[in-house]
């Protein structure tokens, strides 16, 4: 049901609105941050035409390539960062989990431990 | 046309006694009034059908 | 190859500063918007764009503090319109279970039937949203897409005692062979083909209400509830009983410099007036000097830079690629899974259009 249209000219494929129905802020303002560092890019801009309605308008200039080749880029470069952040995310939780579970031992059996030795000076 | 209770026997429907709260099985013709206080207000009970809701 | 310059040419410090903090001054905060287009510094011939490579190397999590309900981390390197993305997300856009039809054969308590239907709905159920479809109107309703619970509640007096006078939602039972009702037909209003006590991934405790001490309705003696509540699947936009966190919520890092070196009864009175403890004093010799000690803790009250000269004195900022995320759960999946969730949405979101318009 969803649909996006391409609404730009046929013989200028530089430049292009892109209607993408069933979106709001959410991928509008993330995409067009991507399109924004994207140095192809001449302009790039999103609007939501009408609250009532679940729409935007993604808007892309570039300086030669076709529109639609950058959005694409976009749009892949964008999900290599989200599963960038994802791997990231997963080894860090596994890390403080590891973690965790390591100062729960030692705080089991380690407690006596804490008076042998010497004291150290700061 | 077709009557609305015209086949199935009228069901002998119990009423609630304001007063005392106590069950009252009325036929239709009966007096209206409570059999055990004499209270002369009686109240229907819910119904028994399955009333569906969306939980919004 | 030596040049006077590092390998890359670098921002002058104040472009910097605009480049990376939000400056919190005493009456606004300054530089707000981040920088995003690719050429936004090329007479200095720093390239803003996004390469990949940099990107990777620059990112990092931090996990602060995790368990069942709660998780606090540190995400560094991304930028505030992705960081808020997964906030929109995680609040609206990852799938949960809720009660949506209720069935009610006798309420004869105060509460109106569609108030309870309404509090039933508030529910948090503890069932894995992944193992269940989504159920559509004209669908029917069968193991794979709905939830059955049962509400059957008299209240009596037992002498002196009143017994379930008030209506937990432990009393909710499963029924995992699936609706009981319409009473006396042979077909019900769900069809389910097997017991979703065998589905997979489901717990050997089986699906229940979150909390068993949520009340639900209060009743007198003589009163009773007879309900049956099907949960299907749904997402926090449509209603916000199917949002899956209490709350998620984000804070950019900040940053407190003091400008000049703060002594004696001044270190005092700045440490007196932070009401989260962010400075310390330091004995240094003899003199007590104000050090930043707990900046994290800061939650920009300006208390700080209130008062005759003290914006001179300290700087407050924030730093725009650091992300402090608190992501509370209501129960249903666990904090880290939501995150990972969210982001697997966020891509389905970028797959989908990349999809439609590649033909």
């Amino acid at each position: 049901m969803a649909a996006t249209m391409e609404l730009g000219s046929d013989t200028d494929p530089r430049n292009a609105t892109f209607s993408i129905s069933d979106e709001d802020h959410t991928l509008g303002n993330s995409l067009r941050f991507v399109l924004n560092k994207d140095p192809r890019v001449a302009f790039c801009g999103y609007s939501v035409p009408h609250p009532s309605e679940n729409r935007i308008n993604v808007r892309v200039q570039t300086t030669g390539i076709p529109a639609r080749d950058v959005l694409k880029d976009a749009l892949n470069d964008l999900t290599a960062m989200n599963q960038h952040v994802m791997t990231t995310f997963d080894s860090a939780v596994e890390r403080f989990k590891a973690n965790q579970g390591m100062t729960e031992l030692s705080m089991k059996s380690g407690v006596t431990s804490q008076h042998s030795g010497s004291v150290k000076k700061p | 046309m077709d009557g609305g209770m015209g086949a199935p026997p009228p069901e002998p429907v119990t009423y609630l006694c304001g007063d005392c709260g106590a069950d009252n099985t009325l036929k239709p013709g009966d007096v209206i009034q409570c059999r055990e206080c004499g209270y002369r207000i009686l109240y229907k009970k819910r119904t028994r059908r399955i009333v569906q809701f969306e939980a919004r | 190859m030596a040049t006077s310059d590092d390998e890359e040419p670098k921002l002058p410090a104040h472009l910097e500063l605009q480049r990376t903090r939000v400056v919190c001054a005493a009456d606004a905060p300054s530089y707000t918007e981040s920088v995003q287009y690719s050429g936004a510094y090329m007479a200095y011939g720093v390239d803003n764009s996004l390469r990949l490579e940099d990107f990777r190397k620059n990112h990092r999590v931090d996990i602060v503090s995790l368990n069942e309900e709660d998780i606090e981390f540190d995400i560094v390197g991304i930028d505030a319109a992705i960081a808020n993305a997964f906030r929109r997300i995680l609040i609206a856009e990852v799938p949960t279970m809720a009660i949506e039809k209720v069935y009610i054969a006798n309420n004869t308590s105060v509460i109106q039937d569609e108030v309870l239907a309404h509090r039933l709905g508030l529910l948090p159920i503890k069932a894995d949203p992944r193992l269940f479809d989504y159920k559509s109107e004209e669908e029917n309703a069968n193991e794979k897409n709905t939830i059955v619970f049962k509400l059957d509640v008299v209240c009596t007096r037992k002498g002196e005692r009143i017994m379930n006078g008030s209506v937990k939602s432990d009393q909710m039972k499963w029924l995992p062979e699936g609706s009981e009702m319409p009473f006396h037909t042979k077909s019900k209003f769900t069809s389910y083909g097997s017991t979703q006590e065998n589905l997979a991934g489901i717990s050997s405790e089986g699906i229940t209400i979150m909390y068993p001490d949520i009340i639900v309705a209060k009743l007198r003696p003589g009163q009773a509830i007879e309900l049956e509540g099907h949960a299907t699947k749904g997402i926090g936009k449509t209603h916000a009983k199917w949002s899956p966190v209490a709350t998620a919520r984000y804070r950019m890092l900040p940053e407190v410099n003091l400008m000049e070196e703060i002594q004696g009864k001044l270190a005092e009175e700045l440490v007196q007036k932070c009401p989260v403890g962010v400075f310390d004093i330091e004995d240094v010799g003899s003199v007590k000097k104000a050090k930043v000690a707990r900046p994290r803790n800061c939650t920009l009250c300006r208390e700080c830079v209130r008062g005759d000269g003290w914006d001179k004195r300290v700087q407050l900022s924030r730093v725009k690629n650091h992300f402090i995320f608190t992501i509370e759960s209501t129960g249903a999946l666990r904090p880290e899974i939501l995150f990972t969730e969210a982001i697997k949405i966020l891509n389905e979101k970028c797959q989908r259009i990349l999809t439609e318009i590649s033909f």
